[in-house]
């Protein structure tokens, strides 16, 4: 009986870490990319795993960079930024809205969220004009504002911890309520320590969303010196589907922007994986 | 210590016509232990949350030591309360917990701790301060909710069926603890139950409800012995009270008796007394009596019913036996548990008349002086 028991717990065991080591197999990919020489990048059939790494890649993305105008630390100071104050605030606007949603009935409050699910439904590119005629409007082309104020709303984060929050029984609030706590009160030291791996999630998603981004760099930013740092680099590597020169860049490239989504996700990963674990609060 | 005052009260939600507390009026004095007793959805949790300041008020006025509260935020109230799913903070550790509403007050750091290291002596659960609510059994975290209650020292205890989540044994234990801790706090308490033995054997007056509706406020002993009316006596008392509709006729003697078809019981003069000045003579009633005023034995030879012996039920020290005395009744009596029969054998009881109760038929009131 045990020992049937540990069998199956093995191979359930195996079987876990093939789909784990598939689902690194991208990741792998663009690191080994990143140290291949010019030879390897282009050898056909690709190969998956580097032969001979080098770091040559690096070096001649230092030397693209270096030959731009604007040093490379204006950009990467841009992306930090935008990045840092956006995942704040629509970290922060997520949770009070989908605090106000799950908790606050008020009329009119179904129809609220509907609208925001159905904002989970639109591509893109759909907003693209309406949401060029608002930064510009604003007057908020060539500033930060602009990088964030179209990130901001985050309908994922919003619908994430409205579901989350519905969970707190309310009795919880309830008896903060009489212990003394301010409307305010419960909302930080109630709703959002008891959905922090929600929340954490919510913060990956929007580093995610607004690191990545080339959108707002692309159509919002005239000025060099306001555009992000993965852009810079897009710039740098773009175009060259049929082209030789600066494929090692390209891949050094891929590997610089990929890294920090890699070490924000594992910083916040012990409070995500709770989030998938342990879907109510009993 | 607080006097509570509660005027005329009525909760309806939202659009619907029909009040779910419907004019609940009260005096609680200082220092009493008062117990909300009911079946479920008959709106004691949404009393208590009234008072609590958790639930609107749609009609009428509560006062706590003469103040108006209806519109007092529940922190102004100067109450806590206790839940029955315990509603500890998870993410805060048992000092945290307790601690919690005396940081909202703002008080100095060293007397938190005190205050805390007081409370947790008190329900002994020092050695978990440190420990996160889901590090505690059941048992434990009520001792946590009620510690988190006490701390602050207020004016009123509410408490919303704190130990329907324990088990039997451990709900005796805290019972027993919760007793205590009135008698040393001094405090007005409110507790919510729809269990009956936490009722009477907490209570200082019990209060009765059904529908929204109070049916009685008394003491345990009156409300068990002196019942308004046909619900309540059913609802406390365990087995239920026998209730055996029947006629009341005078007899050839000159007084009264209670007729069915199988039985003919005799009534002592002091409830003739009470059916004649409710003019029920020769009218249809509820007989009610408790089966532990049935015995064996007959007190009263003119008191006497015989039934066919139908099964039994032994609860340790009690043998209840039931009978079956016709018209579809079965009647419930206590007798000692040594005591056997046969399904069928004929039984003669006793009835202890003094403490027949008789009821209204329809309305169930009981008449009363
Ligand atoms: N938010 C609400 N909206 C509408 N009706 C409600 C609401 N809360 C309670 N009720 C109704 O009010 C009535 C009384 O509820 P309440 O919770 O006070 O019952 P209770 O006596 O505490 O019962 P229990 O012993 O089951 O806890 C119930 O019929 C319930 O359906
Ligand atoms: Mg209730």
């Amino acid at each position: 009986m045990r020992l049937r028991f540990s069998l199956s717990r093995i191979s359930f065991v195996v079987l876990m870490l093939l789909f784990a080591a598939f689902m690194l197999l991208p990741i792998v990919f663009i690191i080994s990319h990143a140290f291949k020489p010019y030879d390897e990048l282009f050898v056909y059939p690709p190969e998956f795993l580097v032969k001979h790494p080098t770091t040559q890649n690096f070096v001649e993305l230092m030397q693209v960079t270096s030959n731009s105008l604007i040093p490379l630390s204006r950009y990467l100071f841009n992306s930090i930024v935008v990045s840092a104050l956006t995942v704040v605030l629509s970290t922060i606007i997520s949770a009070m809205c989908g605090y106000a949603l799950a908790k606050h009935p008020f009329p009119g409050r179904q129809l609220v969220f509907s609208t925001i699910v159905l904002m989970l439904m639109f591509a893109p590119e759909v907003v693209q004009i309406p949401r060029y005629l608002v930064v510009s409007r604003l007057g908020l082309m060539n500033t930060y504002p602009g990088h964030i104020l179209p990130l901001l709303a985050l309908p994922v984060g919003v619908f994430l911890l409205k579901q989350f929050m519905e969970q707190i029984p309310n009795s919880l609030l309830e008896a903060a309520r009489i212990d003394g706590a301010t409307e305010f009160g419960l909302f930080l030291k109630i709703a959002v320590p008891v959905c922090m791996p929600a929340v954490a999630t919510v913060a990956i998603l929007a580093f995610q969303g607004s690191w990545s981004n080339l959108e707002t760099s692309a159509y919002f930013m005239q000025d060099d010196d306001m555009k992000t740092f993965p852009f810079f680099l897009s710039t740098l590597t773009s175009n060259l589907a049929n082209n030789v020169a600066r494929q090692g860049a390209a891949a050094v490239a891929t590997l610089i922007v990929l890294l920090p989504n890699l070490v924000f996700f594992i910083l916040l990963q012990r409070k995500v994986i709770d989030t998938m674990a342990h879907s109510g609060i009993k | 210590m607080a006097n509570i005052r509660i005027d005329h009260i009525y909760k309806r939600y939202g659009k619907d016509k029909h009040p779910v507390v419907k004019d609940f009026n009260l005096e609680i004095r200082d220092k009493e232990f008062i117990v909300f007793v009911g079946p479920s959805g008959c709106g004691k949790s949404t009393m208590l949350r009234m008072i609590a300041g958790l639930e609107d008020i749609t009609e009428g006025e509560i006062y706590i030591d003469d103040q108006l509260v209806n519109h007092l935020p529940p922190k102004d109230r100067d109450i806590s309360m206790v839940f029955q799913n315990y509603a500890l903070y998870p993410n805060m550790s048992v000092f945290e917990n307790i601690a919690f509403g005396l940081r909202m007050r703002k008080l100095p750091k060293y007397e938190i701790e005190l205050a805390v290291k007081k409370a947790s002596r008190i329900l002994e659960i020092e050695s978990y301060l440190h420990r996160k609510p889901r590090q505690l059994s059941g048992g434990q975290r009520q001792r946590v909710a009620i510690g988190r209650a006490i701390v602050r020292n207020p004016k009123l205890f509410l408490m919303d069926e704190p130990l329907s989540n324990l088990d039997a044994k451990l709900r005796v234990a805290m019972r027993m603890e919760i007793i205590k801790l009135h008698q040393s706090l001094e405090t007005t308490f409110i507790y919510v139950t729809h269990d009956q033995v936490e009722a009477m054997t907490m209570a200082d007056r019990i209060v009765v409800m059904k529908e929204g509706v109070i049916q009685q406020i008394d003491t345990p002993e009156r409300i068990y012995t002196l019942p308004s009316n046909t619900f309540v006596a059913s609802f406390i008392g365990s087995p239920q009270i026998n209730l055996i509709s029947g006629r009341i006729q005078e007899n050839a003697l000159g007084g009264l008796e209670f007729l069915t078809s199988r039985l003919r019981i005799a009534i002592h003069e002091s409830n003739a007394e009470l059916l004649r000045k409710h003019g029920q003579v020769n009218r249809q009633v509820l007989l009610g009596i408790r089966p532990e005023n049935i015995s064996l034995e007959a007190l009263f030879s003119d008191a006497v019913v015989t039934g066919t012996y139908r099964f039994t039920e032994l609860m340790g020290a009690d043998r209840f036996i039931y009978l079956d005395i016709g018209q579809d009744q079965l009647l419930t009596a206590r007798v000692s548990p040594s005591v056997r029969f046969e399904p069928g054998d004929k039984v003669r009881l006793g009835i202890d008349s003094l403490k027949m109760l008789f009821f209204h038929p329809d309305t169930g009131v009981r008449f009363a002086d």
